[in-house]
């Protein structure tokens, strides 16, 4: 490696570090406020490190059975929804990547459109169509609302990658007497892992974090989603900025798991260039 | 191998039927709210008929035209940022300098956080007392800055907390388009003499044209439809200097119950979003020819 090549290399590397530490700054602060003591989160100047760390924020919170009853909800919630978002898309990607019909290309364009649509929007007629269908203050209904979020990205996203898995695979099986779902099934979805893995973490993302149709869909107190506890939390201790905190710590943690565990697929993902539409 | 014609549609009819109904038919029906009144008390009784007069009462209102000047700086400054640090990353990863496995992971985080944590987050970064950002620059022995209690600063407060939360998408996205360019083409072209800027003009920016519009598109739309950030930062104030159109729909639809306003701004956000995505079509299908 040139000396110049090495200047460029170690000027790259610094952008990266001051990028990464604007990135990281607000989550450390909120973590690091977590563990403080009330009076040290309201201490001036703030400290950087607690001097005193404590979890009492967090004994505070997982008391809470309003709080911990909605972390609960959340996962009801989101996981199912993400399952059959994933499976619903990855279904119409596949029609998209294999099949020719007429107006395909209008339709996918179509696709594409409905992603323009604002969906806070869109609640109140949700609302009004949901309570004539009774799906009203229940999972389900807020499972169904939550398949408008992502569809039409995933649909890309998946079609991208269908289309480069080869053709002559699932040929292949069609000689052997394969069905189109056994295809579908047994071709196609084993071979797109990388695909189907960054949709799975973005559809994820989507239903962890919605906050207004589930704010609007559902009203008993027992169903309420972390999100929507977390806002209404945030108005109620608006001035316990440790215990805010460690709330919003709570509500990240299925976001870390999911960079923990998924890292591989996530970066392998990007590699495959799954990413772009 | 396509010996059933219907199997297509078949394989289609879940997602376009959740489509259309929850997507697209809700978006009549909200021009049929705009044109009555409808609020949050008479949401289950007779809906008085008012034809155009919410469309005439939002364009009169000096609230909601101050609010779309607010999008309109918020959505150019939030697009351009994602957009270009979205791209200066991207290309400093795929250059594989020391640790970009990590900076990559790390990158990613911010967006996949919710507005509502993030909001709070940066809020709690930009507290004038007790924030970290004020704290660190009077340790350094410089004056605090009201970060969002100033009407002045707020809004280029909430739009550093958008690039924050809004960029990892961009470096994702670009960063896995510049993956499937084959590197064999600046190898040719360097050996043609070409500098890194005719490559990038040359080579770089036309293969990734059709990416960069629909990472344009898809960060144009966030930005015009976010509301919750804005919500938890700043509530829209101070002195509604953050109040994007679509928290002015959500307070005026949610908060003030009334829906019709809220349906009408609803549906002027829809043809921002058309139009804008519209004209980026344009302009990459110019360039390509």
């Amino acid at each position: 490696m040139t000396k110049k090549n090495k200047i460029i290399r170690a000027i790259l590397f610094i952008i990266l570090v001051i990028f990464a530490i604007y990135t990281i700054m607000p989550i450390f602060w909120v973590f690091v406020t977590s563990l403080k003591t009330a009076e040290e989160a309201r201490s001036f100047p703030p400290t950087l490190i607690p001097k005193e760390v404590t979890f009492q924020n967090y004994q505070l919170l997982l008391q809470d059975e309003q709080m911990m009853r909605s972390f609960l909800n959340s996962i009801i919630v989101a996981v199912p929804a993400t399952l059959l978002c994933v499976i619903i898309s990855a279904l119409a990607a596949f029609a998209f990547s294999r099949y020719k019909f007429r107006g395909k290309k209008q339709l996918l364009a179509g696709v594409m459109g409905i992603f323009m649509i604002p969906i806070t929007m869109n609640t109140i007629p949700l609302y009004l169509i949901f309570q004539r269908m009774g799906l009203l203050d229940t999972y389900a209904g807020v499972i169904l609302a939550y398949q408008v979020l992502i569809i039409p990205l995933n649909i890309f996203i998946l079609k991208n990658h269908f289309d480069t898995i080869p053709v002559s695979l699932e040929e292949a099986a069609a000689l052997d007497g394969a069905t189109t779902m056994q295809r579908f099934t047994k071709v196609i979805m084993p071979l797109s892992w990388p695909g189907l893995s960054i949709s799975f973490i973005f559809t994820f993302r989507f239903a962890w974090n919605e906050f207004v149709l589930p704010m609007i869909l559902i009203s008993s107190p027992s169903k309420t989603v972390f999100q929507v506890a977390m806002y209404r939390f945030l108005g109620l201790y608006s001035i316990d900025w440790g215990l805010l905190s460690a709330a919003i710590v709570i509500g990240m943690i299925p976001i870390l798991i999911i960079i923990i565990f998924f890292q591989r697929q996530l970066l392998q993902g990007i590699q495959a260039g799954s990413i772009k539409g | 191998m396509q010996k059933k014609k219907w199997m297509p549609f078949l394989l289609l009819l879940p997602a376009l039927a959740i489509m259309f109904f929850l997507m697209i038919f809700p978006v009549f029906w909200n021009l049929t709210i705009s044109m009555h009144d409808v609020k949050t008390t008479n949401i289950n009784d007779v809906w008085p008929f008012v034809g155009f007069q919410n469309w005439v009462k939002i364009f009169q209102d000096e609230y909601f035209l101050q609010s779309l000047k607010v999008t309109l700086f918020f959505v150019l400054g939030s697009v351009f940022f994602q957009i270009f640090i979205g791209f200066l990353i991207a290309r400093i990863l795929i250059e594989r300098v020391w640790g970009t496995k990590f900076f990559r992971v790390l990158f990613i985080l911010p967006w996949l956080l919710s507005a509502t944590i993030v909001g709070f987050s940066w809020q709690w970064m930009y507290n004038d007392y007790f924030g970290l950002i004020n704290g660190m620059l009077m340790r350094l022995g410089m004056q605090p800055v009201n970060w969002i209690s100033d009407p002045n600063m707020a809004l280029i407060s909430l739009l550093i907390a958008n690039i924050w939360f809004g960029t990892p998408f961009s470096i994702l996205f670009q960063e896995s388009s510049l993956l499937t360019i084959d590197r064999s083409l600046y190898e040719a072209a360097k050996i043609d003499g070409a500098n890194p800027l005719q490559s990038f003009f040359n080579i770089t920016l036309p293969l990734l044209a059709p990416f960069l519009g629909i990472n344009l598109i898809l960060t144009s739309m966030w930005s015009v439809n976010l509301f919750d950030l804005q919500l938890v930062l700043t509530g829209g104030g101070p002195l509604m200097s953050t109040t994007t159109a679509s928290l002015y729909m959500y307070k005026q639809g949610f908060e003030q119950g009334n829906l019709s306003i809220g349906a009408a701004i609803g549906i002027v956000l829809l043809i921002i979003n058309l139009t804008v995505s519209f004209l980026y079509l344009r302009a990459l299908r110019g360039e390509e020819a």
